[in-house]
C-alpha cells in the first residue's frame, strides 16, 4: 500500500524522457529524428499508459481508504528562506491524474494519423508530451511555489502548441495573447502567493489552510488585505480556466491543432483553475465574499459564454465557447461550495468535450480534402452540412457528445449538470433561473452546430451556383518546403495573403462571408496543390470518413460519455447508499450547504430532473426549428437567411434575434474593448517612454555634448593663435584691473 | 595552506598571454583564434581548479589571498582576494568570456587587436572582482574601460563612434566620481591612506561625510549598472557593437556596476546605505516599469534587447535595497542569471543580424522556416528572459520578491504598493519579448536576397547557445549552485546591519 504512494513522485517525470529526446535530436541531428517519426509516438503513448495504470491504482488506493499523502524533499536550503519540492496525493488529485492520462492517451494516439502529414510532427509530440509533464506535476504538486511554476510551464506548452502553425499570422497573434492573458492571472496568482505567505509564513497546503484558519478564528488578519490575498489568487484560476474578464484568449486558441483543443483547451488546462480553486477551496471558504465572487463570475461567464456561442461560424469556435460555458458551470458550483458537483462536471465535461473537439477535428479532416487547408473554411460551418452521409460513424460520435452536453438523461453530462442546477436552487434563485436558462440555451447552441455540420446538403457545392467571383488564396496552409517552393514563385501572394489576414482580423462581417462563399475550390486547388498526395483536391469529391486511428479514440470517449455518469449513481452497500465519488471525496467536502440529509430524495431529483430535460429540449425543438435544414440549395447558406425570409410579421422578433447575434457575433464586443483600452494604452505607453528616454534623457546628454562642443569651439576661435587679438584682450583686462583696484583704494581710503 | 599565487596569476595571465599574441607569426587568423581560445579555456581551467580545491564554501571571509606592496611611498599594495560574493561573478566571466571568444570567430579585420583586447577586458574584469585594494579596484575599473571603447569604435556598426563616444563620456564622467569616493575613503581620519578593503568595512564616519561617499560610489555604479537617468548609453552601446562585444558588455560589464553596489556601498557604507535604500528600491522599481515600456517602443531589434536588461536590473537593485537576506541573495543570482540570459540573446540576435542584414524588428517576419534552431534557441531563452519557471530568471525574480516582502525595514503599504508595481513588469516583460519573437519568427514572408544567406546555425554556434543554456536550466531546477557560493558571505554583510 504504502509503496505505491512512495513511488508516485515519479509521476510527473515519466512523461519527460520523450521530449527531452526529441527535442535533442530535433537540433543536433534533425534528418534522423525525423526518419524515425513514428517510433517516437510509441513510447510517448506507452510511458503514458504506465502513468495512467499508477493513477487508477492511486484512486482504487483511495476508493478504499482516502488518505491524503504528502512528501517533501528541501529544494534551496537557506537561513532565511528555504522552499520545498514535493507531491501531495488526494483523491482530488488522483481524479484529475485518471482525468489527464485517459484523455491525454487518446488525444495522443488520435493526432498520430491526424498530424501525420503534418511537418512539425514530431515537434507536436514533444510539446504534448512536455504539456502532460506539467500538467501531472501540476496536480501532484504540495505546495503553492511548485503550483505556480507548473502553472507557467503549462501556459508556455499551450503558448507552444497554440502557435504551432507558427507561419500564420493569426496563430502568432493568438498564442501570444493566450500568454499574456494567462500572464495577467499569474501576476495575481504570484501576488496572492505572497500575500499568503505573508499572513501565514508558509506554501504548504496542510499548514496554510491550518495558520489560516487559526488566524481567522482569532480574528488576527485584517480582513481586507486577505480578500484582497484571496481575489488575487482567484485572478490566476480566472485567467485559466477562461472565466469572464480573461476569457478572451480561448476562442483564439483554437488557432492551435484539433487535438490540442481537444486536451488543454477543453479538457485538461482550463481544467487547471477549477482545480486551483478546489484545491483551496478550504481557505476560499472561510472568506464569504470571495466565494461570492467565486460563483458571481461563474455565472457571468455561463451566462456570457452561451451567449456568445450562438452564433459563431467556426465550429472550433463555438465549442470554445461553450467550453467557456461550462467551465462557468463549474466555478458556479465551486462558489456555492458544492465541491462534489464541481468535480463531477469537471471529470463528464472533460469526457464530452474532449469527445466533441475529436469529432470536429475529424469532420475538419474531411472537410479539409475538399475546401482547403484554411482553417478560414475547414472549419466553417458554413461549408459543411449534410455530412451524415459521408462521416457516419463521426456524426454517431458527436451526436453523443452534443447530446450529453445539452443533459440528455443517460448520458454523463446529465448527471453533473443536474446537480449543480439543483444546487444552485438552494443556493439563490437568481443565479438558479439564469443556470436554468443558460441550461436551454446550451442545447440551443449545441444543437446549431449539429445541424449545420451533419443535416441537411453539403453545402460546398451549392457553390459554384452562385457564380461569383472570388480570390480564391485562402485555401494555403502556408507550412512545409514543397509548397514553400511555390509560393515564392508566386509573386502576388504576399498582397493577397495580407489581405486575408486584414479581412480576418475585422471580425468578418456577414458581407465579405457572402462573397467568401464562391466557388473557390478549383483556383484552391491550383495552388494548395499539396504536399498531401494521397489526398484529392478536386472540385465535387466528397469528405470521407478518417481512419481507425482516429476513430478509436472517438468511440472509446463515447464509452466514457455513456458510462461516466455510473460514478455517482448510488449502489447499496450495508445499508448505506453510497457511490464512488462521493466515496472518494467525501473527506474533501467542507461546506455542502445541504450536507446533512444523507438520504437522496428521489422525488426531488425527478422533478429537478426532468425540469432540466425539458428545457434541454425546447432548446434542441428550437435549434430545429431554426436551423431545420432547407432543402432549397442556397437560401440556408446565411444563417441570417433564414431570418430574413420570415416576412415583416415579426419585426420585433427579429430585431431581437438580431441584435443577441450581433452581439453574439462580435463576441460581445468584448475583444474589441480590450484592443482599444487596453492594446492601445500599453501601445501608447511604450511610445510615451520611448519619446521620454530618447528625445528627454538622452536629450540631456546630448545637449551636454552639443553644448559643450559649441562651448570648445567658442574658446577655439578665442584662441585662434592671432597676436593682436591677444594684445587686445591683455590691454582689456589690464585696463579692467586698473579701474577696480582704483575703486578699491578709492572706497577704502574714504 | 596556499603559496600558490593563485589570484595574481589568473588576473594576470589573459593580458599577458594576450600581449604575445603580436609575436605570433602571421599565418591567418586561424592561428590566433585557437590560441585565444586556448587560452581562455587554460583560464577557466585553471580558475575553477584553484577554485574547487582552495576554496572553501562555509568560510564567509577572504581566501585566495595575496598582499604585496607596489608602491612604497602611498602605501599602494596589490591586495587580492576572492569571498563568497566575487567567487561567482568571476566564474561567469570565465565562462562568458569564453564563449565570447568562440562567438567572434567570424571577426577577421585586424583580429591580433580584438583578440588582444578581448584577452585584456578578461584581465580587467577579474581583476576588479577579486581586487581587495580600493585604489586597484578604481584601476581595474579603468583598465577594463579602454578594450571596450576600441572593441565598440574599431568594430561597431555604423553609428559606432558616437556610441563609443558616448560610452567613453559616461563611464568616464561615472569613474571621476568612484575616484573623489576612493580617495576620499582612504586620506579619512588617519595620516597615512587606507584602502584595505577589511580595515575598511569596520571604519565609521560621519554620517554627512558617508552620505556624500555614497553619492558619489552610487552615481559610479549607477552609470555602469545601469541606473535609470544615466542608462542611456547602454541602448546605443549595445545597438552599436559587434555581437560578441554586447555578450561581454551585456553578460558581465554591467554586473560590475552591481558587484560594486553590494562591495562598496553595502559593505563599507551600512549607515548611508540603510538611509538610501528605499530611494533605491524605488527608483529601482520605476526602472523595472520604466525600461520595459521603452524596450516596447523600440523598432531596433538589439535596443530592445538592450532595455530589458535594463529592466532585469531594476530587480538586483530591488534587491540590494530589500536589504534582506533573502533580497541580497536574489540580486546575485540575478546577476549570474542575467549574465547568461542576457549574454544568449545577444548573441542570438547578433547572429540573426549577420544572417538578415535586418536591423528593426518590423521589417523581419518568418525566419523560423530558414532557421529552426536559431528559432528553438531564440524561443527557448526569450522564455527565460520572461521569467519562465525552471529557468534562472524565475528563482532570481521570486527570490527578490520574497526579499521584499519579508523586509522588515518596511512598512506594510509600502511593501504591497512596491511588490504590485514590480509584478506589472511582470505582465509587460512577456509582451515585449513575446512580440520580439513573432516579429522575428513568426508569419512568413519572402526575402528578396539569395537563400544562401540563411544557413541555418552551425555547429559553432549552436554549441556557444546550448553551453550558455545549460547553467541557465541548471540553476533554475537547482538554485542552491549559487545560491551556496554566496550565502556565508550575504549573511555577514548583513550581520552588519543588524547588530552595529
Amino acid at each position: 500500500m504504502e509503496h505505491i504512494y512512495q513511488y508516485s513522485w515519479i509521476i510527473p517525470f515519466v512523461p519527460l524522457p520523450v521530449p527531452i529526446l526529441i527535442g535533442m535530436g530535433l537540433l543536433f541531428f534533425p534528418t534522423a529524428t525525423k526518419n524515425l517519426r513514428r517510433m517516437w509516438t510509441f513510447p510517448n503513448i506507452l510511458l503514458l499508459s504506465i502513468v495512467m495504470i499508477f493513477s487508477v491504482d492511486l484512486a482504487i488506493q483511495q476508493i478504499n481508504r482516502s488518505s491524503i499523502y504528502q512528501y517533501v524533499w528541501s529544494w534551496t536550503i537557506n537561513n532565511d528562506f528555504s522552499f520545498e519540492f514535493g507531491y501531495f496525493i488526494d483523491s482530488l488529485t488522483s481524479i484529475m491524474l485518471i482525468l489527464i492520462t485517459t484523455v491525454g492517451i487518446l488525444v495522443l494516439i488520435y493526432s498520430d494519423n491526424y498530424m501525420s502529414h503534418d511537418q512539425g510532427y514530431l515537434r507536436f509530440f514533444a510539446y504534448m508530451s512536455l504539456f502532460n509533464t506539467s500538467m501531472l506535476g501540476l496536480v501532484t504538486s504540495s505546495n503553492l511555489i511548485q503550483i505556480y511554476i507548473f502553472w507557467e510551464l503549462v501556459g508556455m506548452c499551450s503558448y507552444l502548441l497554440i502557435g504551432f502553425w507558427f507561419t500564420r499570422p493569426v496563430a502568432a497573434n493568438a498564442c501570444q495573447k493566450a500568454f499574456v492573458t494567462n500572464r495577467i492571472g499569474d501576476f495575481g496568482l504570484l501576488l496572492g502567493i505572497i500575500g499568503f505567505y505573508w499572513i501565514t509564513g508558509s506554501f504548504e497546503f496542510q499548514d496554510l489552510f491550518e495558520i489560516f484558519n487559526n488566524l481567522i478564528y482569532n480574528n488576527e488578519v485584517n480582513f481586507l488585505f486577505v480578500t484582497l490575498c484571496a481575489s488575487l489568487l482567484f485572478a490566476g484560476a480566472v485567467a485559466k480556466s477562461a472565466q469572464f474578464p480573461f476569457h478572451v484568449w480561448l476562442p483564439d486558441a483554437m488557432e492551435g491543432p484539433t487535438p490540442i483543443s481537444a486536451l488543454i483547451h477543453a479538457a485538461t488546462m482550463v481544467a487547471a483553475g477549477i482545480f486551483l480553486v478546489a484545491r483551496l477551496l478550504p481557505l476560499f471558504i472561510v472568506i464569504p465574499y470571495i466565494m461570492n465572487l467565486i460563483s458571481l463570475l461563474g455565472i457571468i461567464t455561463v451566462l456570457l459564454g452561451a451567449t456568445l456561442a450562438l452564433a459563431q461560424k467556426d465550429i472550433k469556435r463555438g465549442l470554445a465557447y461553450s467550453t467557456m460555458s461550462q467551465l462557468g458551470y463549474m466555478m458556479l458550483a465551486l462558489g456555492m461550495g458544492s465541491y462534489r458537483a464541481a468535480l463531477f462536471h469537471l471529470i463528464t465535461h472533460a469526457y464530452s468535450k474532449a469527445l466533441l473537439f475529436l469529432g470536429s477535428g475529424s469532420i475538419i479532416h474531411s472537410m479539409e480534402a475538399i475546401v482547403g487547408y484554411s482553417p478560414d473554411k475547414s472549419q466553417n460551418m458554413v461549408f459543411m452540412g449534410g455530412l451524415r452521409k459521408y462521416v457516419p460513424i463521426t456524426k454517431i460520435a458527436f451526436l453523443v457528445g452534443t447530446l450529453s452536453l445539452c443533459g440528455i438523461p443517460p448520458l454523463a453530462c446529465f448527471w453533473s449538470k443536474d446537480e449543480i442546477l439543483s444546487d444552485s436552487w438552494l443556493y439563490s434563485p437568481i443565479f438558479a433561473i439564469i443556470a436554468w436558462s443558460t441550461a436551454g440555451l446550451t442545447a440551443f447552441y449545441m444543437f446549431r452546430i449539429y445541424l449545420l455540420t451533419f443535416e441537411g446538403h453539403l453545402n460546398i457545392h451549392f457553390q459554384n451556383y452562385s457564380g461569383k467571383k472570388n480570390s480564391s488564396f485562402y485555401s494555403i496552409k502556408l507550412w512545409g518546403k514543397e509548397e514553400q517552393k511555390t509560393i515564392n514563385r508566386n509573386f502576388r501572394l504576399v498582397p493577397l495573403l495580407t489581405m486575408n489576414n486584414n479581412e480576418r482580423a475585422s471580425l468578418f462581417c456577414k458581407k465579405s462571408y457572402r462573397i467568401r462563399i464562391g466557388g473557390n475550390v478549383k483556383r484552391g486547388a491550383l495552388i494548395t496543390i499539396t504536399n498531401f498526395g494521397t489526398k484529392k483536391a478536386f472540385s465535387f469529391s466528397y469528405p470521407h470518413e478518417s481512419d481507425n486511428t482516429m476513430l478509436f479514440p472517438m468511440l472509446v470517449l463515447v464509452l466514457f460519455t455513456l458510462f461516466v455518469g455510473a460514478l455517482s449513481i448510488p449502489f447499496n452497500q450495508e445499508g448505506i447508499r453510497l457511490d464512488i465519488l462521493s466515496k472518494l471525496l467525501t473527506p474533501s467536502i467542507n461546506l455542502l450547504h445541504q450536507n446533512s440529509n444523507d438520504f437522496e430524495d428521489w422525488y426531488q431529483f425527478l422533478t429537478n430532473a426532468t425540469f432540466s430535460v425539458s428545457i434541454a429540449f425546447f432548446g434542441i425543438f428550437t435549434a430545429f426549428l431554426l436551423y431545420k435544414p432547407f432543402y432549397s440549395s442556397l437560401q440556408n447558406l446565411n444563417l441570417l437567411n433564414s431570418f430574413e425570409k420570415r416576412g415583416p410579421k415579426r419585426i420585433l422578433l427579429d430585431k431581437i434575434i438580431y441584435l443577441i447575434y450581433d452581439w453574439s457575433y462580435n463576441r460581445g464586443y468584448i475583444d474589441t474593448f480590450y484592443s482599444i483600452s487596453l492594446t492601445k494604452g500599453i501601445r501608447g505607453l511604450a511610445e510615451l517612454t520611448h519619446f521620454f528616454d530618447r528625445r528627454v534623457i538622452d536629450g540631456i546628454t546630448n545637449g551636454v555634448g552639443i553644448t559643450s562642443f559649441f562651448v570648445g569651439e567658442g574658446i577655439k576661435y578665442v584662441g585662434g593663435s592671432r597676436i593682436s587679438f591677444y594684445l587686445l584682450l591683455y590691454l582689456f583686462y589690464v585696463l579692467i584691473f586698473l579701474i577696480i583696484s582704483s575703486l578699491l583704494l578709492f572706497f577704502f581710503n574714504f | 595552506m596556499n603559496f600558490f599565487p593563485w589570484l595574481t596569476i589568473i588576473v594576470v595571465l589573459p593580458v599577458f598571454a594576450g600581449s604575445l599574441i603580436f609575436f605570433l607569426p602571421h599565418r591567418g587568423n586561424k592561428l590566433i583564434k585557437w590560441y585565444t581560445i586556448c587560452i581562455c579555456l587554460l583560464e577557466l581551467l585553471l580558475t575553477t581548479y584553484a577554485f574547487s580545491y582552495h576554496f572553501r564554501l562555509d568560510d564567509p571571509l577572504i581566501q585566495l589571498a595575496e598582499d604585496y606592496k607596489w608602491i612604497n611611498f602611498f602605501d599602494f599594495y596589490w591586495r587580492v582576494g576572492i569571498d563568497g560574493l566575487s567567487i561567482g561573478p568571476i566564474l561567469l566571466t570565465g565562462f562568458i568570456t569564453t564563449l565570447a571568444t568562440l562567438a567572434a570567430w567570424p571577426v577577421t579585420r585586424d583580429s591580433r587587436l580584438f583578440y588582444f583586447l578581448m584577452l585584456a577586458m578578461y584581465s580587467g574584469q577579474i581583476g576588479s572582482f577579486s581586487s581587495r585594494d580600493l585604489l586597484l579596484f578604481f584601476i581595474m575599473w579603468e583598465f577594463e574601460l579602454i578594450p571596450v571603447y576600441l572593441l565598440l569604435s574599431m568594430w561597431g556598426g555604423k553609428k559606432r563612434l558616437y556610441s563609443a563616444t558616448k560610452f567613453i563620456l559616461y563611464t568616464a564622467g561615472g569613474s571621476i566620481f568612484l575616484l573623489i569616493g576612493v580617495l576620499g575613503i582612504g586620506l579619512y581620519g588617519s595620516n597615512e591612506p587606507t584602502l584595505n578593503f577589511e580595515t575598511l568595512a569596520n571604519q565609521s564616519y560621519p554620517v554627512a561625510l558617508e552620505i556624500i561617499f555614497y553619492i558619489g560610489f552610487l552615481i559610479a555604479f549607477a552609470v555602469k549598472s545601469p541606473i535609470i537617468p544615466l542608462h542611456t548609453w547602454l541602448p546605443d552601446t549595445h545597438g552599436e557593437a559587434h555581437y560578441s562585444t554586447c555578450m561581454l558588455l551585456a553578460g558581465i560589464l554591467l554586473k560590475m556596476g552591481a558587484y560594486g553596489l553590494v562591495r562598496i556601498n553595502m559593505e563599507l557604507l551600512p549607515h548611508a546605505h540603510s538611509i538610501f535604500s528605499p530611494w533605491l528600491i524605488i527608483v529601482g522599481t520605476i526602472q523595472i516599469i520604466y525600461a520595459a515600456s521603452t524596450s516596447l517602443g523600440q523598432r531596433n531589434l538589439k535596443k530592445r534587447i538592450a532595455y530589458s536588461s535594463i529592466s532585469h536590473m531594476g530587480f538586483i537593485i530591488i534587491g540590494i535595497g530589500s536589504i534582506t537576506d533573502t533580497g541580497l541573495n536574489g540580486a546575485i543570482l540575478q546577476i549570474i542569471s542575467h549574465g547568461f540570459i542576457g549574454a544568449a540573446l545577444f548573441f542570438l540576435a547578433g547572429t540573426s543580424y549577420d544572417r538578415m542584414r535586418l536591423v528593426y524588428l518590423d521589417e523581419m517576419g518568418g525566419m523560423a522556416i530558414p532557421l529552426p534552431k536559431k528559432f528553438t534557441m531564440f524561443g527557448i531563452l526569450s522564455m527565460a528572459s520572461l521569467a519562465l519557471p525552471g529557468m534562472s530568471g524565475f528563482v532570481a525574480e521570486l527570490i527578490v520578491f520574497f526579499g521584499i516582502i519579508t523586509s522588515q525595514k518596511y512598512f506594510l503599504m509600502p511593501k504591497i504598493i512596491i511588490t504590485f508595481v514590480m509584478a506589472i513588469g511582470m505582465i509587460l516583460t512577456p509582451i515585449y519579448s513575446l512580440s520580439m519573437s513573432r516579429q522575428m519568427f513568426y508569419g512568413y514572408k519572402l526575402f528578396n536576397a539569395p537563400s544562401s544567406y540563411f544557413f541555418d546555425s552551425g555547429p559553432r554556434e549552436l554549441f556557444v547557445s546550448i553551453s550558455i543554456f545549460l547553467p541557465v536550466i541548471g540553476i533554475g531546477i537547482y538554485p542552491d549552485f549559487v545560491l551556496s557560493l554566496s550565502g556565508e558571505k550575504v549573511e555577514t554583510i548583513l550581520y552588519n546591519y543588524f547588530y552595529r
